[in-house]
């Protein structure tokens, strides 16, 4: 698989569709009443405001030459209602937008994590982290303004430059015409700005995602950076990333300010010919009917400018919702068949058939693998590094698909069943041993928020952590950072270790999960362990040999495929590759 | 205003090119009071007195005025912009640069995701006042004045009129500023939060997996991703509450042409002409009133995001350069007397002392938390020691460079970290420009050449944050690789090795001994096979020393380190008869 760094922008899979919009569309299709509501309020509003150049071009033309202070004030009178109007209208017009534009944003923010919740490793092995999470932060984020103030100030936009139209085609027809003469080249500037921005914005939210992914591993391998005295070097690349952020966002911005110049360049020769119209073409025109008709045109221009800003807003939420579309439509490739039932309650019989595996084609890492135990068999794995182990355990939870052959638990292919109920049997203490920022409670419990408190220390007992947690300043309550900085990874590998037995598994797969342990500590955990792991189909994997004497049944695993197997008197005695591993750590004593 | 001092300092750069680009604001201000009063002048002497042959002119010199002015506030526009993304630039630098150097107990008890908080949606708001809100506030106030200068010369008593909102939008305006900012201070605190659950979803996806937990981390999730949406909706009352009421003040300017100004007319206190000219002029003191409440809104907005910015750059690193600091090449004596350390009360090194020369090995073993990784965390000063003082070359590590120590100080740290990167470039991380043939030879060392060149792309391969993708013994070479071809003074190996098998692990020691008869090299190790060559074993417990010596001596004395052995090898009674292959 292509893995993707920090300094490589991610490509781009789609193209700009209609689709995606009218997708983002179907968030909103909840709030019809509210949108309707809205659209109503903003309605009334805007005819309440465009009620008062009517009003002024009444005063000018007929109340003030007749001296009628009377009908000054009962149109100051309703001038006053249309201000509260405005006011109320615009109140919960806020309110109401707001509501569902973080609603909204809620729920798209929730599709994508529940999704990226359902992607497998490679999904996660593939691109940094921090790519990852600026999808489902920032750039739904990014959307709320779209949703909040862009469709429904388009809406309203649309329906007062049709009333603007209608009020000033109700004054007089022939202005109406002169004046909308600038709309056409508008246009035509509109359209070729259009390729341009679009363009800009997608390299400017590429750049973004590929400078906080840099941010995003800096924070990570800080520890190393330091130790490493690389600060320098890295606030180098960090100000290269920075630049070239900077270089793009320029260019983005200057698409967007050019638009602005235009339609104002246009709305003034609007207003000219207004003018040339009003006064040399058109006949009988009075001078309020002007001035209502240059008030009109200036807001008439307004709207359209704010769909030069929408058209921005939108073209810039789109290179947004492309990644997080892309996303939410990224292949599930490993999910519950159509019709998979739940996992029965595991026994323990483990079987691979012709099990074949690979990373990336043409590589085989798995060649063929075939075993067959008994529950409650004890199994260990042993083989260079990058034999293929690690994959073979990684193949009995499913985290990845065989391509060739099956992998059977209680006579049952594991494909059939639903994911979650076989993974909820299955503990595995990975090598990667991540905990959760939270108590050390909470971690112990992870996996069983349900246990008792009683039940999580006897886990942390056996497997002999219950001493260095009461150590720590607040026992099991003390706070523990994610990853467990500060934890020794001994400590850690013990904490996830409890939380693996908490958890009650049938199966136990424990993948070099005591290699960070001292040799005393190991032993008191394997006596502990003794008794959980009666009746337990249980996987190890361990390079120090004394961990896996015990084992019912020893797997040499070289190359991808099982060169050896057998107990340990067995394998002892055929001289083989186990022998020769055996051997090697007295003849390394010996040695030296 | 701390914070806008604070900006202030990032841009105070740019005053020269800050001074032009607000002249340009002004004349622009100054441009667009063009339209409306050549509109006055138009319908006074063009339309009332039939003054036809000046329509043409007057028109010229509005066309002219807007695309003049057009120009000129592009022009400042790209100004403000160049230089907020310079200033930008500058806070987003040296808050990286405050990370970098910040010590490991702030990394150990802040999340990632709150930093990713800070350095993304914060700086962001930054960025926002920078480039939109500092001009936004200069042009319209320059709007509101000339406007404001342009009524006066009209007619001041109506202008005085007019002006009579202005207490009352300030009102609105001060109430809003004070209710709003906890709103936005609540909802960054809420977003850092959204940011750390999704953080380390991201990062623990393998856990989540394993365990089949999603439905927890969906719980998790949704709870975060709600409250974000309440404290949205907290502010948005907030706002809601005073926006309407500052459009209001600003329609009401309107309501005073109207009544007022019609009086004033009747009264024929002002001309017909004059009363188009304040109507025309309107918008240019309602706007900048109505943009007022929506620009308190935005700065705001930055204060409670600055706040939190500047929380993190003025927090000072615990571990930072003295003046004067010692800069010399460093042979490689190491020693502790009486160090005492210790994570807030918990107390992990109590009164060690040791001493290792140049060549030497030591090697230090002891069970889980009895300190072996904290005591050489505090060779290259990761932490400071509470007690006590560790001398490299009889010098105090506190009095040493900082950069120089860690250059010359080589730490394979127990919790591999690789960047997304290739693997060349992961092996060279401390040492950019070096050759390709002291790369694999480095790589060679770690015995990690013949994998890596086995992979299709060889050094090239890219490998994934945290070097997913490989095995755990191979990412331990990787990184043992990496600390190798520092060439360091001091070679400092933690638990480098757990994940690669015995034979392996062995085999580098060896080679390592060979490569390192000059240097001093710390050993933490469990297995006995790995430690037992090295000059002095030093055995930890409950931070304490309590045996040390060599291989032969710590098995004469039968104690901790006998029982390991005991442990590791007791099956294999009479090793040294055993005949081996």
């Amino acid at each position: 698989m292509a893995r993707n760094k920090y300094d490589v922008d991610e490509e781009l899979l789609t193209k700009f569709k209609m689709k995606d919009l009218i997708r983002l569309l179907k968030y909103l299709k909840p709030y019809k009443l509210t949108m309707f509501v809205t659209v109503l309020l903003m309605l009334t509003a805007s005819v309440a405001n465009l009620i008062g150049p009517l009003l002024v071009q009444n005063a000018i033309d007929y109340k003030i030459p007749a001296g009628n202070i009377k009908g000054l004030v009962i149109l100051s009178g309703i001038f006053v209602v249309t201000l509260i109007v405005n006011a109320i209208c615009f109140k919960f017009r806020v309110i109401l937008m707001s509501q569902l534009g973080n609603n909204v944003v809620k729920k798209i923010r929730e599709d994508i994590f529940y999704k990226i919740q359902k992607l497998p490793f490679s999904y996660y092995d593939s691109r940094p982290h921090g790519k990852i999470l600026v999808r489902v932060v920032n750039y739904v984020n990014s959307l709320s303004d779209l949703l909040t103030n862009g469709f429904i100030n388009f809406i309203t936009d649309m329906f007062t430059l049709v009333c603007i139209i209608v009020f000033m085609l109700f004054i007089n027809v022939k202005l109406t015409l002169i004046s909308m003469i600038g709309l056409p080249p508008l246009f035509i500037c509109i359209m070729l700005i259009k390729n341009i921005q679009r363009k800009n914005t997608q390299a400017l939210s590429m750049k973004q995602s590929n400078l906080n992914a840099y941010i995003h591993e800096s924070i990570c391998g800080v520890k190393v950076t330091q130790s490493f005295a690389r600060e320098e070097q890295n606030q180098g690349i960090f100000h290269e990333l920075n630049k070239i952020y900077r270089r793009a966002w320029m260019r983005f911005v200057k698409a967007n300010f050019v638009l602005w110049p235009i339609i104002e360049t246009i709305s003034t020769i609007g207003i000219i010919i207004l003018y040339f119209g009003g006064i040399f073409w058109v006949k009988g025109i009075t001078i309020g009917v002007l001035i209502a008709f240059t008030s009109y045109i200036s807001r008439f221009w307004q709207p359209i400018s704010n769909l030069g800003n929408f058209y921005n807003a939108m073209i810039n939420a789109m290179a947004y919702l492309e990644r997080i579309f892309e996303t939410l439509d990224e292949e599930v490739s490993i999910e519950n068949l159509p019709g998979a039932i739940p996992m029965p309650e595991v026994k323990g019989a483990v079987e691979f058939r012709n099990v074949s595996f690979s990373y990336e084609e043409g590589k085989k890492i798995l060649d063929k693998i075939n075993f067959r135990f008994q529950p409650g068999s004890t199994i260990a794995l042993v083989g260079p590094t990058g034999a293929g182990k690690s994959t073979i355990i990684n193949l009995l939870s499913r985290f990845y698909d065989v391509q060739e052959g099956e992998v059977l638990i209680d006579g049952i292919n594991i494909i059939e069943v639903q994911l979650e109920s076989l993974r909820k049997q299955m503990g595995v203490m990975l090598q990667d041993t991540f905990l959760f920022s939270g108590t050390v409670m909470s971690n112990i419990k992870y996996a069983r928020p349900d246990a008792t408190d009683e039940e999580a220390i006897r886990a942390a007992k056996t497997v002999c952590a219950h001493e260095f947690i009461m150590n720590m300043p607040n026992g099991y309550y003390t706070e523990i950072n994610e990853r467990g900085t500060r934890l020794s990874i001994g400590e850690r590998q013990l904490i996830s270790f409890a939380r693996a037995l908490l958890a009650d598994p049938r199966i136990l797969i424990l993948d070099e999960a005591t290699s960070s342990i001292d040799t005393r500590t190991e032993l008191a955990l394997q006596k502990g362990l003794q008794g959980l792991l009666v009746g337990r189909t249980s996987f190890i994997i361990a390079h120090r040999l004394s961990t896996i004497k015990n084992a019912h049944c020893i797997m040499y695993v070289d190359n991808g495929s099982i060169v050896e197997r057998g107990t340990h008197d067995e394998l002892m005695a055929a001289r083989g590759y186990y022998y020769k591993l055996y051997n090697s750590q007295f003849s390394v004593m010996e040695a030296g | 205003m701390e914070n806008v001092k604070w900006v202030w300092k990032y841009i105070r750069k740019y005053k020269l090119r800050m001074c032009i680009a607000l002249i340009f604001v002004l004349v622009a201000s100054a441009l667009s009071m063009v339209t409306p009063y050549v509109s006055g002048i138009i319908i006074d002497k063009v339309i009332k007195q039939s003054h036809h042959d000046m329509l043409l002119k007057l028109c010229m010199l509005m066309l002219a005025a807007t695309i003049i002015k057009s120009i000129i506030r592009f022009s400042y526009q790209i100004m403000f912009e160049t230089i907020s993304q310079g200033a930008y630039m500058k806070i987003r630098e040296s808050m990286y640069q405050k990370l970098q150097n910040m010590d490991f107990k702030f990394f150990d008890t802040t999340r990632t995701g709150d930093i990713m908080a800070r350095m993304t949606g914060d700086m962001d708001t930054v960025r926002h006042l920078i480039s939109w809100v500092i001009y936004m506030v200069f042009e319209n106030a320059a709007i509101f004045i000339f406007a404001v200068t342009l009524l006066f010369t009209i007619n001041w008593q109506f202008t005085l009129a007019m002006l009579l909102v202005v207490p009352f939008l300030a009102w609105a305006a001060i109430r809003l500023a004070g209710d709003v900012r906890p709103t936005f201070s609540a909802i960054r605190e809420q977003f850092s939060r959204l940011n750390s659950v999704v953080q380390e979803n991201i990062s623990g996806n393998r856990v989540i997996k394993a365990f089949a937990t999603e439905y927890i981390e969906i719980n998790k999730f949704d709870k975060e991703n709600e409250a974000y949406r309440q404290r949205n909706m907290d502010s948005a009352k907030v706002w809601s509450k005073y926006l309407p009421i500052i459009d209001a003040l600003a329609g009401t300017l309107s309501l005073i042409i109207l009544i007022v100004g019609g009086i004033l007319t009747i009264n024929n206190k002002i001309s017909i002409g004059e009363l188009v000219t304040f109507n025309s002029i309107v918008w240019a003191l309602g706007n900048p009133m109505r943009n007022f409440g929506w620009l308190i809104n935005d700065i705001q907005r930055f204060n409670a995001s600055a706040d939190k910015i500047r929380e993190y750059l003025n927090n000072e690193s615990a571990i930072s350069n003295i003046e004067k600091a010692a800069k010399k090449e460093i042979t490689g004596f190491v020693e502790f007397k009486n160090v005492s350390f210790g994570y807030d009360n918990d107390e992990v090194l109590k009164n060690v002392s040791l001493k290792a020369k140049p060549g030497e090995t030591v090697a230090i073993i002891g069970p889980t938390g009895s300190g072996k990784s904290t005591l050489v965390n505090l060779i290259c000063r990761f932490y400071d020691c509470s007690e006590g003082e560790v001398l490299i070359d009889n010098v105090n590590v506190k009095d040493m460079d900082l950069r120089t120590l860690r250059s010359k100080v080589s730490v394979a740290m127990q919790d591999v970290f690789l960047f997304s990167d290739t693997i060349e470039g992961n092996i060279a991380y401390g040492v950019p420009d070096a050759p390709y043939e002291s790369i694999k030879q480095a790589a060679g060392i770690a015995d990690a050449d013949d994998f890596i060149s086995s992979l299709p792309e060889g050094y090239d391969t890219i490998i994934g944050e945290r070097g997913v993708g490989l095995s755990g013994g191979q990412r331990q070479r990787i990184a043992l690789a990496r600390a190798i071809l520092k060439d360091p003074s001091i070679l400092i190996l933690d638990d480098t090795t757990s994940s690669v098998d015995m034979e392996t692990e062995f085999e580098i020691h060896r080679t390592l001994r060979s490569f390192y008869n000059n240097k001093t090299t710390f050993i933490i190790a469990h297995r006995i096979s790995s430690v037992k060559n090295a000059d002095k074993i030093i055995v930890l417990n409950g931070g304490q020393i309590i045996e040390q010596g060599t291989h032969k001596e710590l098995l004469n004395l039968k104690g901790y380190y006998y029982n390991v052995y005991q442990s590791q090898y007791g099956d294999f009674d009479g090793l040294d008869e055993k005949e081996v292959g």
